[in-house]
């Protein structure tokens, strides 16, 4: 083996080291401990008059991700996503994306632009746009801390669980 | 000659009645004049004062008029701002795809609807008509409806169906929201038209208040001017009437002046001439003049008494005096005439009389007169009686009365009325050639009123009179600490 060859090698063994601690980065953030508080807890929440009570979380991939639209009454779904580098914004985009900010952009621009998503998710300022943006569209979902929810917009449950459950999957790994 | 006395005396006395008959005329007169200016000023006032309250409760009614018109107007200025501000703020949230943007327009709106809920609900709770409830429902309905649709294009613009936001807003925004705008022009129509009412009303309450103004002005200019006009008629007239009474006493007391110095002339001519020289003639003649002068000098001063206490400012010094005082004084100054008229005087003066305030010249004047009278008209008696006794009327206190009696020919009833008269002689006493001036009783009367007392006379034709004096107890005395002495007169007899 030449010197070539040894370089190469080393490159090999280099990444699949990265690979494998990638991997292991995201075992680890997809495997969810109880909320030790409230505000660690994200919550999925809708609009009041929105039948839906329970999603699994492939549904709530399938409805962030856009390839599902209309709500089983037939309204449009409208995503919302809070602004850039919020926690929940991170959260979401960890753990129901499972993407990085450039990719969730660009799966957005493809999927626009093919006509296969009507509109990308609304981006808002803040929690409490957050949550009049949901109490006033019918259609709307979206996500709050747990802390930050109130009666104007209803908490969906996830795989059967609501965010003061034990084994609440959505959780935010900053803190408030 | 004595008949022409007589005529005179007669016309005196009518003067004086006259003097006294127009002085109560127009004393009534100027005060009836008074009382009707007076009443005219009341009812003025009165009238005034409901015209005031009148005005003061139009001018409070269009007040409240104008500012409840100003507030329902401004409220429903608000509603209507606030209605296009909702409908505004929504239709804003179609000019933006931000999100952020979008629910800001949507918290403008939902405020905006809030307050004009709360306006509605206002309006509804002060709903006073069952038309301004009626339509105040008719709006919160309607407007109920618009914010459903409002909603709906809320929540279609936020889940950009922007196409569907417009087309619902088209088809069932506008016409509803038309129709919420139709309640609140209804409900101005209501104000004004409630304003107009009442303004109607307030109109016809202001022309009633000018109609009762110009009445009340109208009445106290009309009733005032006749009260003013009737008291300036009574004060000229009463110093007409006073003019000519001076005139007429003037010359009906230089008519007495002269019959006697026409009989003295007379006497004195026959003496110079010769044709009385001696004898009865002479005696006659002497005689005559002794008379007519002594008649003068009577007549001068019951004329000069008779002046002096008609001034109306006090003419004696009032001081406390026994009424023996009074009556010892009197009988010492007629003590000749009654001598001369072989007259019996009887006393009855009690010794614990109370004193009485006056001038002891006055008072013995006065109970002259009387007495004088008593002997002129005694006719066949020569019996007096002076008795004094104390007068406890509770309302004038402790007085004392002095009564002079006679058994004489007494007063014809028709005369009683007017012997206090000044110059009045009875046709009777006329007619008898009993002399006199007619001013005695009427000094006496003076004398008695200036002493802070009345003269009263009780009479029977036939049988005789009494003429009582009535004198309150002495306040002076009172004051100085003084006490009445016992009066050795009581039961005296003089003659």
């Amino acid at each position: 083996m030449g010197l070539r060859g040894r370089l190469l090698f080393i490159l090999f063994i280099m990444c699949l080291t990265l690979g494998m601690e990638r991997s292991r980065l995201i075992y680890a953030s997809d495997r969810p401990e109880r909320p030790a508080r409230p505000e660690q807890a994200l919550a999925i929440v809708v609009n009041r008059a929105n039948p839906v009570e329970n999603l699994s979380s492939a549904e709530l991939r399938k409805i962030f991700m856009g390839t599902r639209g209309q709500w089983p009454n037939g309204r449009r779904i409208t995503v919302a996503m809070l602004d850039y580098g919020q926690s929940e914004r991170k959260a979401i985009l960890r753990q129901v994306y499972r993407m990085d900010e450039d990719a969730y952009r660009e799966h957005f621009l493809k999927e626009v632009y093919r006509g296969d998503v009507f509109a990308a998710p609304k981006t808002l300022s803040s929690a409490v746009v957050m949550r009049k943006f949901v109490f006033n569209a019918p259609g709307a979902i979206g996500y709050l801390r747990a802390s930050d929810v109130d009666d104007s917009v209803k908490v969906l449950r996830i795989d059967g669980h609501l965010p003061e459950d034990r084994d609440y999957s959505l959780l935010i790994d900053e803190p408030l | 000659m004595n008949a022409q006395l007589s005529t005179l005396r007669m016309r005196a006395a009518e003067v004086g009645r006259a003097a006294l008959h127009a002085s109560a005329r127009n004393l009534v007169s100027t005060g009836s004049s008074s009382v009707l200016l007076f009443l005219v000023l009341v009812i003025e006032f009165g009238v005034g004062l409901v015209i005031i309250q009148d005005l003061h409760s139009s001018y409070s009614e269009v007040e409240e008029i104008y500012g409840s018109s100003v507030r329902g107007l401004h409220r429903i200025g608000e509603l209507e701002y606030d209605t296009q501000e909702t409908r505004r703020t929504t239709l804003y949230a179609l000019t933006t795809s931000d999100g952020n943007l979008q629910v800001s327009y949507a918290d403008q709106s939902r405020e905006a609807d809030r307050r004009v809920t709360e306006g509605i609900g206002d309006y509804l709770a002060h709903a006073q008509t069952p038309q301004e409830g009626a339509v105040g429902r008719r709006l919160w309905n309607d407007w109920s409806a618009y914010l459903a649709v409002r909603d709906e294009v809320l929540g279609r613009i936020l889940e950009a169906d922007t196409q569907k936001a417009i087309d619902i807003d088209l088809s069932l925004g506008v016409p509803r929201f038309q129709q919420v705008h139709q309640d609140l022009d209804e409900i101005k129509r209501l104000y004004d038209q409630q304003a107009s009412e009442r303004l109607g009303t307030v109109a016809a309450f202001s022309r009633r208040s000018v109609i009762k103004l110009t009445a009340a002005l109208g009445f106290g200019l009309l009733f005032g001017s006749i009260a003013i006009w009737a008291i300036q008629q009574m004060r000229m007239r009463s110093a007409v009437q006073l003019a000519r009474l001076q005139m007429d006493f003037v010359a009906a007391v230089s008519h007495e002046l002269r019959t006697p110095l026409t009989a003295v002339l007379s006497a004195g001519e026959n003496i110079r001439d010769g044709l009385v020289c001696e004898g009865s003639g002479l005696r006659e003649q002497g005689s005559i003049i002794t008379s007519q002068a002594s008649h003068l000098a009577e007549l001068v001063d019951q004329v000069l008494l008779y002046a002096a206490i008609g001034r109306d400012k006090p003419w004696h010094e009032a001081r406390p005096i026994r009424v023996s005082d009074v009556v010892e004084s009197a009988l010492g100054e007629v003590a000749f005439l009654l001598k001369g008229a072989g007259f019996t005087v009887k006393q009855e003066i009690p010794p614990d009389l109370p004193l009485v305030d006056g001038d002891l010249p006055v008072l013995s004047r006065c109970l002259q007169n009387l007495l004088v009278n008593a002997v002129k008209y005694s006719g066949g008696s020569r019996a007096i009686t002076i008795s004094a006794r104390k007068d406890d009327a509770p309302d004038n206190g402790p007085g004392v009365q002095i009564s002079v009696q006679d058994h004489g020919i007494g007063i014809a009833a028709a005369d009683l009325a007017h012997v206090f008269e000044p110059f009045f002689r009875s046709p009777r006493e006329v007619a008898s050639q009993i002399r006199g001036t007619g001013l005695g009783l009427s000094i006496a009367k003076r004398g008695a009123e200036a002493s802070g007392g009345r003269l009263t006379v009780v009479s029977q034709e036939g049988v005789g009179s009494i003429f009582t004096i009535h004198l309150p107890g002495s306040t002076l005395a009172e004051k100085n600490g003084t006490t009445a002495p016992k009066d050795p007169a009581f039961g005296r007899m003089a003659s």
